[in-house]
């Protein structure tokens, strides 16, 4: 899974603190200007538009599907870090 | 020695500083038989370089000794230049040479262009006015390399690293959009025109406008003129009209457009009209101009306070019926059933779209006419995001500002100033499989278009100078507070060619072949995406992706490639090498040949287009049978929901009959109702329909390779060979 | 091939070609898979299946046409699967084996089928038209089925000159009055069964469109 941010996203920021990702196996891809690979990653998985129109975070998840915004991110990490066994930091 | 005073110089009247008597001199070709004299060498360098009065004088006066030496009795002008330009080179000064040399083109070519047809443009009927633009093509391209661009850029284009497209058209901008608005407001006063018109206030007279003024900018513009929410622009002049005005006046507009064959050598106007069956958002509120130039008072006398003008909202009738009428002629065709080449209809697809009424039935129509005709170009605009398309594929992306501009539409003006597009295959044969190398070779060819664009601009900026008393009046021209070519809005773009090529040779596979391919094209792509945006931000000016057309560059790279490169580029080239019918895949599309289902050729070549922002197609080809039109409009609408494409159309193909005059689908050899052998094609070229013999080599190598959606078990006709396993 | 637009119209449908056919119509352009299925390959109902799995809800169903489905004694089995995978089935057809037919109708296994009507429905243009006789009886039959069949179908015939003069269609319209759909073909002879065939001139698009007016009008709807 992978979880694209960006640099001054507070909901990105806040996703990162709350939950220890590289544990849980979600690889985190910042976005920027200059990387090109991350941008055809997000070309891949069909994005582009997303980021464009500001709506970052997103969690790309095993089976391609997606989920963007704070907080069906955060539920899905809660549900999925239970399943596996991970405590949520404060 | 022959006395110089016997010798006899036939010369061309002076050209002075005024472009008049240049004018003037170049139609009349005057003859005046003068005695020879040395001092108009002198003059001529002194007045066209930079050369110092005492090596000018010297370089005169070894010309004269060699004329002296050779006893020819009769000279020319010409030859006397040429003869200084040797001189020139004797001496040294490539750099006065230069500003001293003569443009133009050898008399055996003349002749050969006079007699023969140039395939280079598909547009291009032959004739006398075709035959001018070449020739005046051919000078102007000279003089760009000389004058506007530098040596660098001037060498990477005739080596084939770089293509600067419509290099003869050197003092045009690329395309653009237009509105309607600005002629239904301000008439048609145009710079240099002999009469004046009021605003319109009737549709017929708009239309005539309409025509008037597209092809008076064609004649600025080296490419598509484009038109935004042409129906409903129409509409406030609509209300009342029966339905047999209105389907006379989509008649007249479709025919005039497809008729019009005035400028650039004789071609049609390039036109494309830009359709919603919905009202966009953007121009729902914004209050309508009608007859006269008027906003048109609301008849609603409750409403008047809050809205004393109707808005395009009030309006989306009359739209819509306009719209209908429009595509029955399209789907009628011309008098021999085959469909108009021009003006190109692009609906665009919306969210809004399916949520007004009646879309069911109106995607039915169009479905039908991309199924019988072809013609329908399926513009998707999602998420909100609205463009103006001009080209088969270019298009500008409305920004925040534009969307302002929106509330006076007659703002919404457009351009794309040069398109200069980067061979990719080479780079992967330079590259040798290194990934780093690659890219930085993409980098370099990348600054170097950048360059190339500064140039251009630079050189157009000073046409625009001289504002509506000069070279480009009519983009001069200010009747709103800003010149017609709004240069700060102007869009830079590059394109690419051959992208599956270089996934092939770097990687092995092609781009319809693996994941791994589609993934690494898309990293070359993104490095482009973000080169544009990372130049954009430095220069300030807007440079954008494109999906090259790429009519005659694909097959010049091709052959070039195959020239220079030959041990990499027979491994990848496409096409009939023994017939030298070969070509490099356009842009970012898959191979043309490859069996790859519709379904997969808008979603898998979807997935580049939100990168190449200035528009990009996927080409659906159909062969002989026509399919269901219920099943396009399903799979348009799937399209739309489900995949990134841009933009989608469908092509069938045609054959139509010389001596019976009827057509009919698929490409064949004979008539389907005479059994005349004296047939000609008809399908896309690359965005547009045109007839096959006018096609060059590469364009007709491709076609041979179309994979046609068609039923397994090819049923006949000579081009279906490429479907079946 | 994974999408046709014209097989079944207003659906984008995904065709799955089965070998073999037990009639040998001379215009046929489909006798490779009947003559010579070994020459083509065989794609195992795993990577058919895979493939349609991908493209579920672009397909909206799947035509299962031929050669001749009904030969084959897994045809249900296959029908079944796509079912289960989530798509519609559409059956095409000559009609000869009605005892199939009567099964997957009743079974409800199908939603739309497309049936070849050879010829004029008499033992001797019939053996003619389908290159093989006797089967007349069995295509009445399949027919009734079709007329109370309760599902949606469409009967098909392809127009050869030399097989079908204008009035063989006009009668043939009469005789299928009843019937809910029919459409006409024009023939393509280039790669026709029967090598006689191939020198065939099909009709031109005018006449064709003449012919399909007046046999609809006879038929009972304009065209």
């Amino acid at each position: 899974m992978t979880l694209f941010t960006k640099d001054g996203c507070i909901k990105c920021q806040r996703i990162k603190e709350r939950f220890n990702l590289k544990e849980l196996g979600i690889k985190v891809e910042k976005i920027t200007p200059d990387d090109y690979k991350v941008l055809a990653h997000l070309a891949w998985h069909e994005l582009v538009d997303l980021v464009e129109q500001g709506k970052l975070p997103i969690l790309v998840l095993d089976d391609g599907s997606h989920l963007d915004h704070e907080v069906p991110i955060r539920r899905f990490l809660k549900q999925y870090a239970r399943e596996v066994g991970q405590t949520e930091a404060a | 020695m022959t006395s110089l005073q016997n010798l006899k110089v036939t010369r061309l009247r002076p050209l002075g500083p005024d472009a008049t008597d240049m004018a003037l001199f170049v139609r009349s070709s005057d003859e005046d038989l003068q005695g020879w004299n040395r001092q108009r060498i002198v003059d001529a360098l002194l007045r066209e370089t930079t050369v110092d009065p005492g090596t000018a004088e010297t370089i005169g006066m070894e010309v004269e000794d060699f004329v002296r030496q050779t006893k020819i009795k009769f000279v020319s002008a010409p030859l006397i230049r040429e003869l200084v330009n040797a001189k020139l080179l004797e001496h040294g000064l490539e750099d006065i040479r230069r500003m001293h040399t003569r443009l133009g083109m050898p008399i055996y070519d003349v002749e050969q262009l006079i007699l023969q047809q140039n395939k280079e443009n598909a547009n291009i009927p032959h004739g006398p006015e075709a035959t001018n633009l070449t020739l005046a093509e051919h000078i102007k391209k000279e003089f760009a390399f000389l004058n506007v661009f530098d040596q660098d850029i001037g060498d990477a284009h005739m080596r084939g690293d770089l293509h600067l497209h419509d290099l003869g058209f050197i003092d045009r901008p690329y395309c653009s959009g237009q509105s309607l608005e600005y002629i239904k407001k301000y008439g048609l006063s145009l710079p240099n025109a002999l009469s004046l018109a009021k605003p319109a206030r009737h549709p017929e007279v708009l239309l005539a406008h309409m025509v008037k003024f597209a092809a008076a900018l064609q004649s600025n513009f080296a490419g598509a003129i484009g038109w935004d929410a042409v129906n409903l622009f129409f509409a406030p002049y609509l209300v009342d009209l029966d339905d047999q005005r209105v389907k006379q006046l989509a008649q007249m507009l479709i025919f005039e457009f497809s008729q019009q064959a005035v400028a650039r050598g004789g071609q049609a106007i390039f036109s494309d009209i830009n359709l919603y069956w919905e009202v966009p958002k953007h121009f729902a509120d914004v209050p309508a101009v009608g007859p006269g130039g008027q906003y048109v008072d609301n008849s609603d006398q409750a409403g008047r306070a809050e809205k004393p003008y109707l808005t395009y909202a009030d309006f989306e009738k009359e739209a819509q019926r306009f719209l209908w009428a429009l595509f029955e002629v399209y789907l009628e065709g011309d008098a021999s059933g085959r469909p108009f080449f021009f003006p190109k209809p692009l609906v665009h697809i919306t969210e809004k779209f399916f949520q007004t009424e009646g879309h069911r039935e109106f995607l039915h129509l169009i479905c039908q006419v991309a199924a019988e005709k072809g013609n329908t170009y399926f513009v998707f605009d999602r998420g909100g995001t609205a463009k103006v398309s001009e080209c088969c594929r270019l298009s500008f992306k409305l920004e925040k500002s534009d969307l302002e501009d929106a509330k006076t539409p007659w703002r919404m003006r457009y351009t794309a100033l040069q398109n200069v597009t980067i061979n990719l295959p080479r780079l992967a044969y330079l590259a040798e499989g290194d990934n780093g190398r690659l890219m930085s070779l993409i980098k370099e060819k990348f600054e170097l278009a950048v360059r190339a664009h500064l140039q251009k601009k630079a050189f157009i900026e000073r046409l625009l100078e001289q504002g509506e008393r000069g070279p480009l009046a009519l983009l001069g021209m200010n009747r709103d507070g800003e010149a017609y070519l709004r240069l700060k809005r102007a869009s830079y773009l590059v394109g690419m060619v051959g992208l599956n090529e270089m996934v092939q040779y770097h990687t092995g596979c092609e781009l319809h072949e693996t994941d791994e391919a589609i993934r690494f094209g898309l990293e070359v792509i993104a490095y482009m995406k973000t080169l544009a945006d990372k130049f954009r931000a430095k220069h300030g000016m807007n440079f954008v992706l494109e999906q090259t057309p790429a009519e005659s560059t694909a097959y010049r790279f091709a052959k070039l490639d195959v020239e220079r490169y030959p041990d990499q580029a027979v491994k990848v080239v496409k096409g009939d090498l023994s017939r030298n019918e070969i070509y490099y895949t356009n842009s970012t599309l898959f191979n043309i040949g490859a069996e790859v289902n519709p379904i997969e050729r808008v979603k898998l070549e979807g997935l580049f287009h939100p990168l190449i922002e200035a528009g990009a197609i996927t080409h659906i080809w159909l062969g002989e049978k026509r399919p269901s039109a219920e099943s396009l409009a399903n799979f348009v609408e799937k399209t739309f929901r489900w995949t990134q494409n841009d933009q989608v159309a469908f092509s069938p193909e045609f054959t139509t009959c010389r001596s019976c005059g009827r057509t009919a689908r698929g490409l064949r050899e004979t008539c389907l109702y005479c059994q005349s052998t004296d047939v000609e094609g008809i399908t896309r070229i690359t965005g547009y329909f045109t007839k096959l013999s006018s096609w060059n080599k590469g364009k007709l190598g491709e076609l041979r390779d179309r994979f046609r959606n068609e039923p397994y078990f090819p049923q006949g006709a000579a081009s279906a060979q490429s479907a079946a396993a | 091939m994974e999408t046709s637009f014209l097989d079944w119209p207003g659906q984008v449908a995904a065709v799955i070609f089965l070998a073999r056919c037990n009639f040998r119509c001379p215009f046929c352009h489909n006798h490779g898979l009947v003559l010579n299925p070994g020459d083509y390959p065989t794609v195992p109902w795993p990577e058919v299946r895979t493939r349609l799995t991908k493209f579920k809800g672009w397909v909206d169903g799947v035509v299962v046409s031929g050669g001749e489905p009904t030969l084959g004694p897994g045809l249900e089995d296959l029908i079944l699967e796509i079912r289960s995978l989530g798509f519609k089935v559409k059956l095409d057809t000559n009609g000869s084996r009605p005892d199939v037919l009567k099964r997957l109708l009743k079974t409800g296994l199908l939603d739309h089928v497309a049936m070849d009507v050879k010829s004029t429905l008499n033992e001797a243009c019939y053996a003619r038209a389908a290159g093989r006789p006797g089967f007349l009886s069995r295509i009445m039959e399949s027919l009734e089925l079709l007329r109370c069949g309760g599902i949606p179908y469409t009967l098909r015939t392809t127009v050869v000159p030399g097989l079908h003069s204008e009035e063989d269609i006009l009668e043939l319209a009469d005789q299928l009055t009843w019937a809910s759909e029919w459409t006409l073909q024009n023939f393509h002879p280039e790669n026709a069964l029967d090598p006689d065939f191939r020198n065939i001139e099909p009709l031109s698009p005018d006449l064709f469109d003449e012919l399909t007016l007046k046999a609809m009008r006879r038929f009972g709807r304009a065209a």
